[in-house]
């Protein structure tokens, strides 16, 4: 009976989540989820995109509510009914995206919605405030007037005032302290990440940590203890000493490809015609040197992690982040795109991410949507042929099998993956040569995805070129001809991925993080 | 949730602290460089007569002003302010000793006008805040409604204000400046006081610069708002007395252009339309602009109606030196 | 599933609402007053529905596209000074001078709002006291009486056709000009998505820039078209002649069902909503409501209608 042991590890610790679960419409994000903080510990968590991380850490911060089991702090349970009331349990977040209000100071951003405290008869004292602030900036170690606007402040000396800012829950929280660090070292040089580590190490007196992070050999540096997620569950628990790298690499993807998945078997050869040629590409800090081909039928996957600049790299295809170096050249003509419509009229279609925002207009009905990149060819006069748009839309719905209750009903009304096949319905009306797609089964369910990836396969075969971005490592070698790595704003590694002889995710990954 | 964060390049902090400071100096050094221009082509601009001129015409800007700031400063829109300057110059002018009827309710007269500008700034901010309607639609309704009753009131009639303490705001003079004049000084600083001495105050900022942030720090917004537009209500109000005082009666046209003028004010004096930035320093600045530029129009000789169309335009340059153009690409 | 079809049938609610609105006010006056119902009284509140409505279907193209257009009241000013003041030497001439006019005015609002990235409601509120400015300066700051002579050249605008008032032949026009725009051509549909999904028409490819400096144009040239009725039918020009119709044009538009946030609309929808106006200030003064008073009215209905029409699942931080 193992029973005794794990409550008594429950009761001692800090934060505790006990078989929580979490859905969202079509996705089992948190699949019976248990992880534990104990005082003073540095805990790990890592997992591929799409893992479950940051729904875990929304869970823990009071963003989401569980659907089942229990938070528990210090061994109690405990309900947390929004960021602030987290706040107040003690459970302060650092998050990823800098949240600090550029245009107030370091002080009034430390203690942004607590200056009660300092106010008497409505009135705010601020040399109090500001001296607080400067003993809250004492005890991370960073040398900074409380008085400096935030906007003046380097990002490396901002995450250090976001850790101050937590660290002012130390006294409502009755010295049971969690702070959730998300992905802190991503905007952060080397030097700057090593200065980072020793002040965590040194507030272990004060708060537990739980370190959120894509890159393995920093989390083994920094935590006590790590837990690697995969598919919405914890799939390993390991002390840092006992892990290194390729064995996190094991866990964070070791699982079998399924080729059927990716219907691999209709993966044809692609043709020799270059669609598309970059030549030493680079966009600001974000990519440099970037170089490759795309051919027509070709399915070109780029694989990387946040803050490798394959995302500017897509931007930049679809013509929302003109390059500042280097060559472009789409159909043997060279070119920069500085808007979107530049980069349709030369062919290039762009499936989005933000599919509900940037891919489709939600409330026009699915044949405007449809023909919304072509609106030419349905014109004469100034005047829209609406007959010819109806035979248009229905035969794109009819191939590609949208369900949707009839071609004027609004997108809004459309589940995910029949909104997903209208938006790729309307780059194949405008005739697209190259389709950028971002993440394009994000939020999709499995029966969605595998339509996706038949459409995709047949695109291909006639001759499209596609460049991908995808959520998951698998994703991106099961659907892709090559593979492009990216880290850290340069191409690290190419790696072919033919039919039948797939590179293993453990190959890549370590070109990735 | 990841999304791509670019990573700082090492510099990256001094150009824009630099244009920052650049943007709140500039309106400054406008005013100064306006007022030599203007004294070196007619030197009457200085004198002691003028000054008093200028700051006459500026107090009821200034403290419209300053309702706007407020407004502004977190990034919402207020066209309200001709309606309830207007209902509140009516409603003085019927309440207190006037030509028309037997009322003579003096000071009571004003405390239930300011009350009246306060019930429509709440109403304004509760119907925006709980029906979720923008701020420029709500206030465009109370627009119209509040120069509607004092269409109504009136019924296209004026009304002169006989009561020698109201009028005295615009006539009585101490240390040489009118009360009316002292008055907006005393709004002035009371609205310092409220901006940079007050949580609400630094809530209004932070609401302008990330209202999302604020929100997940645990500020009220809903309830910021509300007392926003209340409180913009209340200077409005104090408007429409002084204007009532200056003009010595109350019609419904008192109001007419007076928005423009405002926000006129607001922009060039460098309070940024998507809020977080400025203040109501900025916009003393900016109102000093407008009415000096106006004097200095009038003293060279350049007819009123004119002035408008330069206003106008003051209003697109200002806007367009200081929209930052790296945030996001929507504009409406 | 019950919620969402419970959702659908409310839209559907909606979108009557307006038209029902009309219907029942138009029954409600007529049942009070049955000299309401008379062809005559009916012509007449088209006449005196023509020219808002004119006015209303211009910033109906803007609204659509999620801007707002401060301007028009002065551009219909403008044009009738315009008129006015040329209509003796250039004679017709004076009607494209004042619509060119319109056109160049749009034009600029149309480019400070995109190329200098103002917003819409900062460039037009600027626009419109440089145009009410520039009346004022050319027309020295009086309202400009149209002599005989002159009124010759307005009887296209003050006459009538087989009893049929010419502005409401005018209006019919310009109702079937701007419904073929709004709803037929590529530019009313790009200005839909715009409206309703500006992020989406941008990467699909839109000139969104183009569509939008189109729209003031067309807002700033129907108001044009409204102050040179207007002068027709005052055989007058004013800086101020427009100045209280920038509300109700709105309220127009808005009440019509148009949503302010853009993308759902229609002219059909304005030229009801202009129809509502109208009824209900000449209902209102048939039942004998103070005229003042009306404008408290249309205040209240101009909120109670943005609320109604509103979506607000489309706007996740209400300003």
């Amino acid at each position: 009976m193992k029973a005794p042991a794990p409550n008594l590890e429950l009761a001692t610790s800090e934060l505790a989540l006990v078989n929580v679960n979490k859905s969202f419409p079509g996705v089992h994000a948190l699949k019976n989820v248990s992880m534990r903080v104990g005082r003073g510990e540095i805990v790990g968590l890592i997992g591929e995109n799409g893992a479950g991380k940051s729904t875990l850490m929304k869970i823990l911060s009071g963003v989401y509510q569980p659907d089942t089991g229990e938070i528990l702090i210090a061994g109690k349970r405990a309900v947390l009914l929004d960021s602030a009331d987290a706040n107040r349990k003690g459970v302060g977040m650092v998050f990823q995206e800098q949240s600090l209000l550029t245009n107030l100071t370091v002080g009034e951003n430390i203690y942004l919605g607590n200056e009660a405290q300092f106010t008497r008869f409505g009135i705010v004292d601020w040399r109090k405030l500001y001296a607080a602030a400067a003993r809250q900036l004492a005890k991370v170690a960073l040398d900074v007037d409380p008085r400096m606007r935030a906007e003046d402040l380097d990002f490396a000396s901002r995450q250090m005032v976001e850790i101050a800012k937590a660290l002012t829950l130390e006294e409502g929280a009755g010295g049971h302290l969690v702070i959730l660090l998300d992905e802190p070292t991503s905007v952060l040089e080397r030097a700057e990440v090593d200065v980072l580590f020793a002040r965590v190490r040194a507030l272990r007196s004060r708060a537990s940590f739980i370190f959120v992070s894509h890159r393995l050999d920093e989390v083994l540096d920094l935590s006590d203890r790590i837990y690697v997620m995969k598919d919405g569950a914890v799939v390993a628990e390991l002390a840092a000493a006992d892990a290194d790298v390729p064995r996190l690499h094991h866990w964070m993807v070791g699982r079998s490809l399924q080729a059927e998945y990716y219907r691999e078997p209709l993966q044809r050869p692609f043709k020799d015609e270059v669609v598309v040629e970059a030549k030493g590409l680079s966009y600001g800090q974000s990519y440099r040197d970037v170089s490759f081909k795309l051919r027509a039928g070709e399915i070109l996957g780029i694989a990387g992690v946040i803050g490798s600049g394959r995302e500017e790299l897509t931007r930049t295809l679809v013509g929302f982040a003109p390059h500042d170096g280097g060559t472009l050249t789409v159909g043997g003509r060279e070119e920069r795109f500085t808007t979107p419509a530049e980069a349709v009229d030369r062919g290039i279609g762009y499936i989005p991410r933000e599919r509900r925002v940037e891919g489709l207009v939600l409330f026009l009905p699915v044949a405007a949507n449809i023909t919304l990149a072509d609106l030419g060819s349905l014109t004469r006069y100034g005047i829209i042929d609406t007959g010819e748009e109806r035979r248009l839309a229905t035969t794109w719905v009819e191939r590609m099998n949208i369900r949707t209750p009839g071609i004027q009903t609004l997108c809004l009304n459309l589940s995910g993956g029949n909104q997903q096949k209208v938006v790729l319905a309307k780059w194949l009306n405008a005739k697209a040569r190259v389709l950028i797609l971002d993440h394009p089964t994000r939020g999709l369910d499995v029966g969605a995805k595998e339509e996706v990836y038949e459409l995709v396969r047949a695109v291909t075969s006639e001759g499209v070129a596609v460049v991908l971005t995808s959520d998951t490592l698998e994703e991106t070698i099961g659907l892709s001809h090559n593979v492009l790595v990216m880290r850290d704003g340069a191409i690290t590694h190419r790696a072919e991925a033919s039919r039948g002889a797939k590179p293993s995710q453990v190959d890549l990954i370590g070109h990735m993080v | 949730m990841p999304t791509d964060t670019t990573r700082a390049p090492a510099g990256a902090t001094a150009p824009r602290a630099r244009r920052w400071r650049i943007a709140t100096w500039a309106p400054l050094a406008v005013l100064l460089l306006l007022c030599a221009i203007i004294a070196a082509i007619n030197p009457n601009f200085l004198s002691f007569g003028n000054f008093v001129r200028i700051t006459q015409s500026a107090m009821i800007p200034l403290v419209l002003g300053i309702g706007a700031t407020f407004i502004i400063l977190m990034g919402s829109i207020d066209l309200s302010v001709e309606g309830v300057l207007t209902a509140g110059a009516v409603i003085l002018s019927v309440l207190a000793l006037n030509g028309a009827n037997d009322n003579d309710f003096g000071l009571l007269a004003v405390f239930a006008v300011l009350l009246v500008g306060a019930f429509i700034g709440f109403v304004n901010g509760l119907i925006h805040v709980k029906l979720r309607i923008p701020s420029f639609m709500t206030t465009l309704g109370t627009w119209f409604i509040g120069v509607g009753a004092a269409n109504a009131l009136l019924g296209g009639m004026a009304t002169r204000i006989n009561d020698p303490m109201i009028r005295g705001l615009a006539i009585e003079r101490f240390l040489g400046f009118p009360w009316g004049v002292w008055l907006a000084l005393g709004c002035f600083l009371i609205a310092i006081v409220i901006q940079n001495h007050t949580r609400f105050g630094r809530y209004l900022y932070a609401l302008g610069g990330g209202e999302d942030l604020a929100a997940l720090s645990g500020i009220s917004v809903g309830r910021v708002r509300i007392a926003a537009f209340t409180l913009a209500g209340v200077f409005y109000a104090v408007g429409g007395i002084l204007a009532a005082a200056q003009l010595g009666l109350g019609n419904a046209q008192i109001g007419n252009g007076r928005l423009f003028t405002t926000v006129t004010a607001v922009v060039v004096g460098g309070t940024a339309l998507s809020g977080g930035q400025g203040g109501v320093v900025q916009t003393l600045v900016g109102v000093l602009i407008v009415v000096v530029l106006s004097n200095g129009m009038v003293l060279m000789g350049v007819p009123p109606s004119v002035q408008i169309g330069v206003q106008g335009l003051m209003i697109i340059a200002a806007v367009a030196l200081s929209i930052d153009r790296g945030k996001s690409r929507l504009n409406k | 599933m019950a919620a969402f079809i419970g959702t659908v049938g409310l839209d559907r609610l909606r979108q009557w609402l307006p038209l029902a609105t009309l219907v029942i006010l138009v029954a409600l006056i007529g049942a009070l007053q049955p000299v309401f119902l008379q062809p005559a009284t009916l012509l007449q509140l088209a006449s005196d529905t023509a020219v808002l409505f004119i006015l209303a279907t211009g910033v109906t193209f803007v609204i659509m596209l999620g801007g707002i257009d401060l301007s028009i009241q002065s551009m219909a000013s403008l044009a009738s000074v315009v008129v006015a003041l040329s209509i003796s030497r250039l004679g017709y001439g004076a009607f494209p001078l004042a619509l060119a006019v319109g056109a160049v005015a749009g034009l600029l609002s149309g480019l400070a709002h995109t190329r200098l990235r103002i917003p819409s409601f900062i460039a037009t509120l600027a626009m419109g006291g440089v145009l009410f400015s520039t009346a004022l300066v050319i027309s020295g700051e009086r309202s400009i009486t149209l002599d005989t002579e002159a009124r010759g050249y307005l009887t296209w605008i003050t006459g009538a056709i087989l009893g049929i008032p010419n502005v409401v032949l005018i209006g019919l026009v310009v109702l079937a000009v701007a419904h073929v725009l709004q709803a037929h051509t590529r530019f009313g549909r790009y200005s839909a998505a715009i409206g309703a999904g500006e992020p989406a028409a941008y990467a699909s490819g839109v000139k969104v820039n183009r569509q939008k400096v189109f729209a003031y144009v067309l807002s700033a040239g129907f108001a044009a078209l409204a102050g040179i009725i207007l002068a027709g039918r005052l055989a007058s020009g004013s800086p101020t002649l427009a100045a209280e119709m920038l509300l109700p044009s709105i309220a127009a538009v808005v009440v019509g069902g148009t949503a302010i946030t853009g993308g759902v609309g229609s002219i059909w929808r304005t030229l009801v909503g202009a129809l509502i106006i109208s009824v209900v200030r000449i209902g209102m003064t048939f039942l004998g409501v103070n005229i003042f008073a009306q404008n408290i009215v249309f205040g209240a209905v101009l909120i109670a209608a943005v609320a109604i029409t509103i979506d607000r699942s489309k706007i996740p931080i209400v300003k």
